[in-house]
């Protein structure tokens, strides 16, 4: 077929890269901000900012609030086509309630899962979601938008297309593709090693673009192919290979029914009502039983199982805080009694590796400097793809200007969408988050308008302005986007102020990092946009000259 | 290093065909290698979940292999041959064990 094996892997890092990069810019640029959701999520609804707080008790707190829930009317008519007759008017069976929380976590998260009567897969259950706050049980209204975790969290693992999970598909090949071009890349390049120290910024634009794009790509290897790599098993079973409810759903069954007989947990209601002991006590337990093995005792998740039914169990979940897995150290109790069921064991070989490599891409646990790193990792990623769409630009333009041809042009303005677009759509929502009115009905929609509009903005004016392309010359977009961004940005910071009093000084003084950080990090993307703005305006007045002697270096 | 980027020097439908098994063939292939390693880790004894992630684990590695395979290979009907042919009876392995368990 192809002259060569590496010509071969040349063209699928090429092609496949190109196509799919705009995806993947996408995942690792809100991957790196979901590294600081929960942060994002506290700039955004003012009300929410106080210190993260313990899981509240069960008995004052927790009851309560699970005894309001109710799956929403959407999530209700939604449910719909996979009922036999009608609907309940409510659902009182309750599979499961459950909260989770971490220790970045103010706010706490409510699950609750009901059973459906005469639904058509019996096993399935419809779920409702709470947001309460823990000091008191008050709860926050659910329409608020948590911009990070509801958001931009979403929209890096599945692009916020939800209809039949595209999104989450459309990102999981492009994150395979991911995986493939780095193979590919590493097979293009012989001399890796000696790349890896090359960076020549003064050698003209194709050049040091290549030097970049092989830098970022190179330096963070490691960091590309894990998360790209985890990302994939975090959702392999449950979306991409389902075997469990698939093909092997019957080794799936047999494999619940073992475990529900070895652990004593049972797999299903016995249809026998019973009461609930004091949750309280045992959750004290738990944590007593934790210390006494010289572990922390915070909670992190706790789950009342088949709620009101003999068979039913409560499982308290010491939080990760310290460690790399999510939860852990599970500890269960009868529900009617508070007996003792059962203490998790040590996860066998198998689960630590599952929880190494899940937890370290989800990272709930306490490392602020990894943290840190996460974001850098996930911005190199993004510059890797970015200066991968500029070397097809540069390389190709000036043939394309003297074809005629108007792929350079097409793929830069979309370059354009996806680098600059992209940070504008998301100071559009910030932006929005800050303008609208607090009572506003449907906020949460008006800013996702925000995002998605901002972006066809942007995208418009990448191509509005793209006409020197065909030329082989710079899109002016590039400059333009560079400086609503360095305007944008600031104005954001100085939105946060204006509507909340919380400006950069009280949040340092206080040391209130979640909303400091963000407002730090807007003023930071501000310059940077500023300084790049003013370096490419001075190569556009020095004219074309210094890119073309770049032109001549060639790359497979 | 050659000067230009390689143009995809087959016809549109080779080409066509060949993304098409490196894609739909990867994936059943994958999908099979996941069906036989689970089945047989849980066989020999390994939690559902466990092998279910191991085989995964390596679905997702062997995807990526076959993919690259799919476009280094000379001739495209074997590349369709094992991925398909392969990937189904993996996948009836996997059925194939199951039966004998459940």
């Amino acid at each position: 077929m192809m002259q060569s094996f590496r010509q071969a892997m040349a063209w699928l890092h090429t092609w496949f890269g190109l196509v799919l990069g705009f995806v993947l810019m996408a995942a690792f640029f809100f991957g790196a901000l979901s590294v600081f959701d929960r942060e994002i999520d506290r700039w955004a609804i003012p009300s929410t900012r106080f210190d993260p707080q313990p899981m509240p008790s069960y008995e004052k707190i927790l009851r309560p609030a699970f005894e309001r829930m109710q799956p929403l009317p959407a999530t209700v008519d939604a449910m719909r086509p996979r009922v036999n007759g009608p609907m309940p008017e409510r659902f009182d069976t309750v599979v499961s309630w459950s909260a989770y929380t971490t220790h970045r976590d103010p706010v706490l998260q409510l699950f609750a899962g009901y059973e459906v009567p005469n639904a058509k897969d019996p096993e399935e259950a419809i779920w409702a979601e709470a947001t309460i706050d823990p000091r008191d049980g008050t709860p926050l209204p659910n329409d608020r938008l948590k911009v990070g975790s509801g958001f931009f969290y979403p929209m890096h693992y599945g692009l916020t297309l939800d209809w039949k999970n595209l999104g989450i598909w459309i990102v999981g090949f492009s994150a395979l593709m991911m995986l493939v071009a780095l193979v590919t890349g590493v097979v293009m390049h012989r001399r890796i090693f000696r790349e890896f120290f090359t960076f020549r910024p003064g050698k003209g634009g194709l050049r040091s673009v290549l030097d970049l794009h092989n830098l970022t790509g190179v330096v963070a290897l490691p960091f590309h192919f894990f998360f790209a790599f985890t990302g994939l098993l975090i959702f392999a079973a449950t979306y991409y290979f389902p075997l469990g409810h698939t093909q092997l759903h019957d080794l799936h069954d047999l494999h619940a029914e073992v475990e529900a007989r070895q652990t004593g947990l049972p797999h299903q209601r016995a249809g026998i009502p019973a009461g609930l002991a004091n949750v309280d006590a045992m959750v004290a337990e738990a944590q007593r039983r934790w210390r006494a093995n010289d572990k922390a005792g915070d909670v992190g998740f706790l789950v009342l199982q088949h709620v009101g039914d003999a068979n039913g169990y409560v499982s308290v979940y010491r939080a990760g805080t310290d460690r790399i897995a999510l939860v852990g150290d599970g500890i269960h109790f009868k529900a009617s009694t508070g007996r003792l069921i059962r203490e998790d064991p040590a996860p066998t070989a198998t689960g630590r590796v599952a929880e190494f490599l899940t937890g370290l891409h989800l990272q709930h646990f306490r490392h602020w400097l990894l943290r840190g790193m996460y974001v850098l990792g996930g911005l190199l990623g993004a510059a890797c793809i970015a200066t991968g769409f500029l070397f097809f630009v540069e390389k190709r333009k000036r043939q394309h200007a003297r074809q005629g041809q108007q792929g350079a042009r097409v793929v830069d303005a979309l370059a354009v969408t996806t680098v600059t677009g992209m940070v504008l759509a998301a100071l559009g929502i910030l932006v929005a988050n800050r303008l609208l009115p607090e009572d506003l009905p449907a906020r949460g929609d008006w800013e996702r308008y925000a995002f998605w509009g901002t972006w066809l903005l942007a995208l418009l004016h990448a191509a509005w302005r793209s006409a020197p392309v065909a030329r082989g010359l710079a899109n002016p977009a590039w400059r333009e986007q560079c400086v609503a961004i360095a305007v944008l940005a600031p104005l954001a910071a100085v939105l946060n102020w204006i509507t909340t009093g919380d400006h950069l000084l009280r949040t340092f003084g206080q040391g209130y990092w979640p909303v400091a950080g963000v407002d730090l990090a807007l003023l930071v993307s501000g310059a940077v946009a500023a300084l790049s703005a003013r370096a490419l305006k001075r190569r556009a007045l020095a004219g074309p000259v210094a890119s073309i002697a770049g032109a001549e270096t060639g790359h497979a | 290093m050659s000067r230009t980027i390689p143009d995809f020097p087959a016809p549109r439908l080779h080409l066509a065909a060949r993304i098409a098994a490196a894609v739909f063939g990867g994936y059943v292939f994958a999908w099979g290698v996941i069906a036989a390693g689970a089945s047989l880790m849980f066989a020999a004894g390994m939690g559902f979940h466990d092998a279910e992630f191991l085989a995964s684990l390596l679905g997702v590695l062997v995807f990526v292999a076959v993919f690259l395979w799919a476009f280094a290979a000379r001739r495209l009907w074997v590349v369709w041959t094992v991925l398909a042919g392969g990937g189904a009876l993996l996948a009836a392995l996997g059925s194939f064990v199951q039966s004998l368990l459940v």
